[in-house]
């Protein structure tokens, strides 16, 4: 029951942000979205118990790929506000 | 062993827990109670975390003052130990300034991805027998992947900011915070080599007693270079004086939070101390053997989670002590010496470390030798 609405809370969250990834109008605000759609990700592993898999999704995806594509966004020309 | 069921224990004890847990069951809502638990749980963690972080400051500029040989804050309460206070009084009363063309949203937002796992990485880290919030079978590989987040928040605030000095000290941060992860992660993994499990409660358990009834078995004395690394790598990580390029003041003002004032220039200043702690707490418990120490067996049980909790936190300060000692006494180095030292001599000697463990670690468990 209470998992229930625990797994609908977080999956609405990684919908939602997963959908304002590709609306946002800044490339910026798109990574950070992109960053809440992998945390939703790895809550819904440690709903599923898997607590390795969920924490090296973290580690992984928003410690590494996220600091990568801000990274490259950020050192880029501001091309996307003309 | 968490400090849910040391709740339990002591309202056992006290008699208050079956009549409270009666009433809950009468309204078929027991979970309610086991709520309240965790939140008083949470409560205590969050200050206990506050006042740590106000007596550091404290301390930060005591340690300071005494290498300069000078008093240091006297004034405000005795021996200026109210001074912390009054500067959240003054923090709290500052104006809140968004910068114009500052990114909104992105810009209030970067204090609280900072702070938020600063508080969260308390969780698994055992301050005394019992006295863990949540024993994690991976309470290791936890710490590590709640720590990778502040390069993102980091960044964030750097460029919300709209300021080419807080982008560079951002950049800076970024890289300085990767390349020296590598090693700290390696020398933490030579550990887990030695206990089996990424549980921190099961480390600090493999480090107690003693060989030849005198060296307590701590990991440093097992893993001295691993322990040199984690520290340096951690100390790097932290961007503490050494290694401060992220807000060097003689060349980028204040690295990424210049733009920040009044609360968010606070959070970020929470978080900053929240990790000096946390980051010695884990040194401590990998390598020196955590809340471990002579306990007198006179002493009756419930007061053992005590004098582990005083082991623990002699030790997390002399950790403290030792890089604020460190910060008045070494001059800073330059970017590139930093990134030198991190990618060119640490990351091969933890990859070494690792080797040796893991070879010594194999020939001990076939019985080899």
């Amino acid at each position: 029951m209470i998992s229930d609405i625990v797994f609908l809370v977080i999956s609405l969250i990684t919908i939602l942000s997963s959908i304002m990834v590709v609306q946002a109008k800044k490339l910026v605000h798109s990574a950070v979205y992109l960053a809440g759609t992998l945390i939703g990700t790895a809550g819904l592993f440690l709903l599923l118990e898997a607590e390795f898999i969920a924490w090296i999704q973290v580690l992984v995806y928003v410690g590494a790929v996220i600091t990568l594509i801000l990274f490259t966004i950020m050192l880029t020309r501001k091309g996307e506000e003309e | 062993m968490n400090a849910y069921e040391l709740i339990v224990n002591i309202l056992t004890a006290l008699g208050a827990y079956e009549p409270v847990l009666n009433i809950f069951k009468a309204h078929g809502a027991e979970y309610v109670l086991k709520v309240i638990i965790v939140f008083v749980e949470i409560v205590v963690l969050m200050a206990f975390v506050l006042v740590t972080v106000m007596f550091l400051t404290w301390m930060e500029r005591k340690v300071v003052a005494m290498v300069q040989v000078r008093y240091g804050p006297m004034v405000t309460g005795p021996r200026g130990l109210l001074q912390p206070v009054m500067d959240g009084i003054k923090l709290m009363g500052k104006e809140d300034i968004i910068p114009e063309k500052a990114d909104k949203w992105l810009f209030t937002l970067a204090p609280f991805i900072v702070f938020i796992p600063a508080i969260l990485v308390f969780v698994p880290i055992p301050f005394g027998d019992y006295l863990i919030i949540s024993d994690l079978r991976v309470g290791l590989l936890y710490i590590i992947a709640i720590s990778a987040i502040s390069p993102v928040a980091i960044l964030l605030a750097g460029w919300a900011s709209n300021n080419k000095y807080s982008l560079l000290g951002a950049m800076r941060a970024v890289a300085q915070d990767i390349s020296y992860t590598i090693p700290l992660a390696l020398a933490a993994i030579a550990v887990v080599l030695f206990t089996g499990s990424l549980s921190t409660v099961d480390i600090v358990n493999a480090q107690s007693g003693t060989w030849f009834g005198i060296i307590p078995k701590w990991f440093i004395f097992l893993q001295p270079l691993g322990f040199i690394l984690f520290l340096i790598a951690s100390i790097a990580e932290m961007g503490r004086i050494p290694f401060d390029f992220q807000e060097s003041e003689s060349e980028l003002v204040a690295g990424f939070f210049i733009e920040y004032s009044g609360m968010k220039f606070a959070m970020f200043f929470l978080a900053e101390y929240a990790h000096l702690f946390a980051v010695s707490a884990i040194v401590v418990t990998l390598f020196l053997g955590g809340w471990n120490g002579p306990i007198p067996s006179f002493l009756p049980a419930f007061a053992v989670p005590l004098v582990s909790l005083v082991y623990f936190l002699i030790k997390t300060y002399a950790v403290i002590f030792f890089a604020m000692w460190l910060r008045d006494t070494v001059p800073r180095v330059r970017i590139d010496q930093l990134l030198n030292l991190g990618w060119k001599i640490m990351v091969p000697l933890a990859l070494l470390n690792l080797l040796v463990t893991g070879f010594l670690v194999t020939i001990l468990a076939n019985g080899v030798i």
